[in-house]
């Protein structure tokens, strides 16, 4: 299959406008999500990983707007479209997965209403259209189509979560764009949705991107992993080859913060420190205050994301070779 | 990072005595309108103990009861049925306010989000002084300010955080506070309802240092309630694995992983992420969810989703009983195969 990029980012930065002066939170973003792709964004909390998905999306509020760079989505760059212009292309050719699906869905609406109110908010469908293409996404996620009648409390939390991805699933997207979906589920039903969406994904060629910060949870689910820290992306590859060999030094941290169940066990020191204050973000490389190999250099040069081997990285250290694997 | 902050391989088995025990501890909840005679059976014919210096994790899907049994063990659930011993003697008999008071102070609990525990409007230091002054009426003020410091170094905290608000600190922050909380009352088990879920990965490991190092340094116990089996490995050195209310398998944690016996472990063991595991979808994959225990008829309650279950699950609820040294199974078929069965792999 040739590489058709659906989505392409090029250079954004996202401001939050305070009276104290602009936070960035996404700082020069750039990446491709190709036709059927799925690509994971990993990195802690508060390194801009939702603001991003929101700029890509178009749905930033005040004070959060996009402050430079472009989201080219099926060839039409979407920032500085109207409402209107957008509303043409949401739900129908990308939709969105939010953290909370838990809580995503109205609580005092059926299922079946509320996904009659996200196709008739999209486009023009009789009584019947809706409620045969509700069943049908319903059935596709393994949810027996009774359960449109179904209010939210009556499912559990992966039904639920399920259900909106079925909602997602409406127009068959191009893009599905999803933020945590799995971070309130246990283990089994984690394992149940991602093994589902990975399934959809091959059945209807949608092309994912989807946010987490549990790298080992996306570890047998995506073809490129994208690993921000502090409004930069650190670093940008093929997931299998990151996870062989992690290139920066906070990417071999995020491998190593996790315990496993099998083999041997042993100590873990996670990643000490905190992610920075996105307003008082440190000179130099931003990682430098947590990075354990660390040198003057890293503390003054702001180092470029270039390509090494098969990924891009943004380490000096390891620009310069001084860093071995 | 010193070596004292390193976990006790679980190879090195300690001489257990017992703190807490449960004795076929029960609790229901009657659900439905005023008229309703339906009751939702959270916790059923629970028995295990903690001891002491030890770490128990207690583990299953939401909605399979762990939080409850913290919750009757905290005191704020009445049992239904069953008692609760702690140091040898029933919880039922600790009636007077100076007994609960005592009972509290000895077994805190921590609780699982950060965000909400901490009294927003206050100092952090406010939370630590108030369970001092309640737990530990002795001390003089300036005492208790001593004490706040210390727990605060304990847990890994500058002293001078004690004079922060809680907004000021990020989420590991937060759940040090809780643990320096906890710590402050001089307790002798911990009751840590998922602790670390709501912090990101990073930060996860430190906590769960923290809890290993309470353990060795300060002596305490912890029940550690989670659903992560990896990060309960990590730290627990029992595990403890319920399943819709009822105890489906425990053990000493390495032997129930290495040998799960039970389809609903093996279940579990299966679908945790390992990055280091093969890149492949496992074909078969449970899409069950877990049952509403609602006035239960008798019968294994994880049959529906059991690959080998026979007809004696349906009719007879299977109890516990020692397969492995030290480690018990509640599961027919494991019982009576001489093989060990693989339901999930």
């Amino acid at each position: 299959m040739p590489e058709e990029p659906v989505l392409e980012v090029r250079d954004l930065s996202v401001d939050y406008v305070l009276a104290r002066g602009n936070v960035r939170a996404v700082d020069d973003v750039s990446f491709t999500v190709n036709r059927g792709e799925f690509l994971g964004i990993v990195g802690e909390s508060g390194c801009g990983k939702s603001t991003l998905l929101f700029a890509v999306a178009q749905l930033l509020a005040a004070p959060a707007a996009i402050a430079a760079g472009s989201v080219t989505f099926g060839g039409t760059n979407l920032v500085g479209l109207t409402e209107g212009q957008l509303s043409a292309i949401r739900w129908r050719d990308m939709s969105v997965v939010m953290q909370s699906a838990m809580n995503a869905l109205n609580p005092v609406k059926t299922i079946g209403a509320q996904f009659k109110d996200a196709m008739r908010a999209h486009g023009k469908f009789t009584g019947a259209d809706v409620s045969a293409r509700s069943a049908e996404v319903l059935k596709m996620v393994g949810i027996d189509p009774l359960h449109l009648r179904s209010y939210p409390h009556q499912l559990s939390g992966g039904m639920r979560q399920r259900a909106m991805i079925a909602m997602a699933m409406l127009f068959t997207p191009d893009l599905v764009i999803m933020d945590e979906p799995t971070s309130a589920l246990d283990v089994v039903a984690q394992r149940s949705l991602m093994v589902q969406i990975k399934e959809l994904q091959q059945a209807l060629g949608f092309a994912v991107i989807f946010v987490t910060h549990d790298m080992s949870l996306i570890s047998h689910f995506s073809d490129r992993l994208m690993v921000m820290y502090a409004g930069q992306v650190d670093e940008l590859g093929a997931t299998r080859t990151i996870f062989d060999q992690p290139l920066h030094p906070y990417t071999q941290g995020l491998l190593e913060a996790f315990p496993s169940i099998r083999g041997p066990r042993v100590p873990l020191k996670g990643i000490p420190g905190a992610p920075p204050d996105l307003s008082a973000v440190p000179t130099g490389c931003r990682f430098h205050p947590r990075c354990p190999y660390a040198v003057d250099r890293c503390t003054t040069d702001a180092p470029e994301l270039y390509p090494l081997e098969a990924a891009l990285v943004r380490c000096l250290r390891r620009q310069d070779g001084s860093l071995a694997s | 990072m010193t070596t004292t902050d390193l976990p006790v391989p679980a190879e090195t088995p300690r001489p257990r005595t017992e703190l807490l025990r449960t004795d076929r501890l029960a609790r229901y909840f009657k659900i439905g309108g005023a008229l309703s005679r339906r009751t939702l059976h959270a916790v059923d014919d629970v028995s295990f103990s903690i001891g002491e210096r030890e770490i128990v994790a207690l583990a299953g899907e939401s909605g399979s009861g762990k939080s409850t049994i913290a919750r009757v063990l905290a005191r704020i659930y009445e049992p239904t049925a069953g008692q609760v011993f702690f140091e040898g003697k029933p919880l039922s008999a600790m009636r007077s306010r100076a007994d609960r008071l005592r009972y509290s102070g000895l077994v805190p609990m921590v609780f699982q989000d950060p965000f909400a525990s901490i009294n927003p409007v206050f100092r952090v230091q406010h939370g630590v002084l108030r369970s001092l002054k309640l737990h530990r009426p002795e001390l003089s003020a300036a005492q208790c300010e001593q004490e706040a410091a210390h727990v605060f170094e304990v847990v890994g905290l500058s002293p001078d955080m004690l004079q922060r608000f809680p907004h000021e600190l990020s989420g590991g922050q937060r759940q040090r506070v809780g643990f320096a909380q906890a710590l402050a009352m001089r307790p002798r088990l911990i009751l840590a309802d998922e602790p670390v879920s709501m912090l990101d990965v990073s930060i996860r490991i430190g906590l769960l240092n923290l809890m290993a190092k309470l353990r060795d340094e300060e002596g305490v116990s912890v029940l550690y309630i989670t659903h992560d089996i990896a990060s309960a490995r990590y730290v627990a050195d029992r595990l403890i694995v319920m399943y819709a209310g009822q105890i489906a398998e425990s053990g000493p944690i390495e032997d129930v992983l290495a040998h799960p016996r039970h389809p609903y472990t093996q279940l579990l063991l299966s679908a945790v992420p390992d990055p280091r595991a093969p890149l492949t979808v496992a074909a078969e994959t449970d899409r069950g969810e877990p049952p509403k225990v609602i006035d239960p008829a008798p019968g294994c309650r994880f049959r529906w989703r059991c690959p080998v279950a026979i007809d004696t699950c349906a009719q007879v609820t299977p109890v516990l009983a020692e397969l492995r040294p030290g480690h018990d199974a509640a599961c027919h078929v494991a019982q009576t195969s001489a093989t060990e069965v693989k339901a999930f792999s």
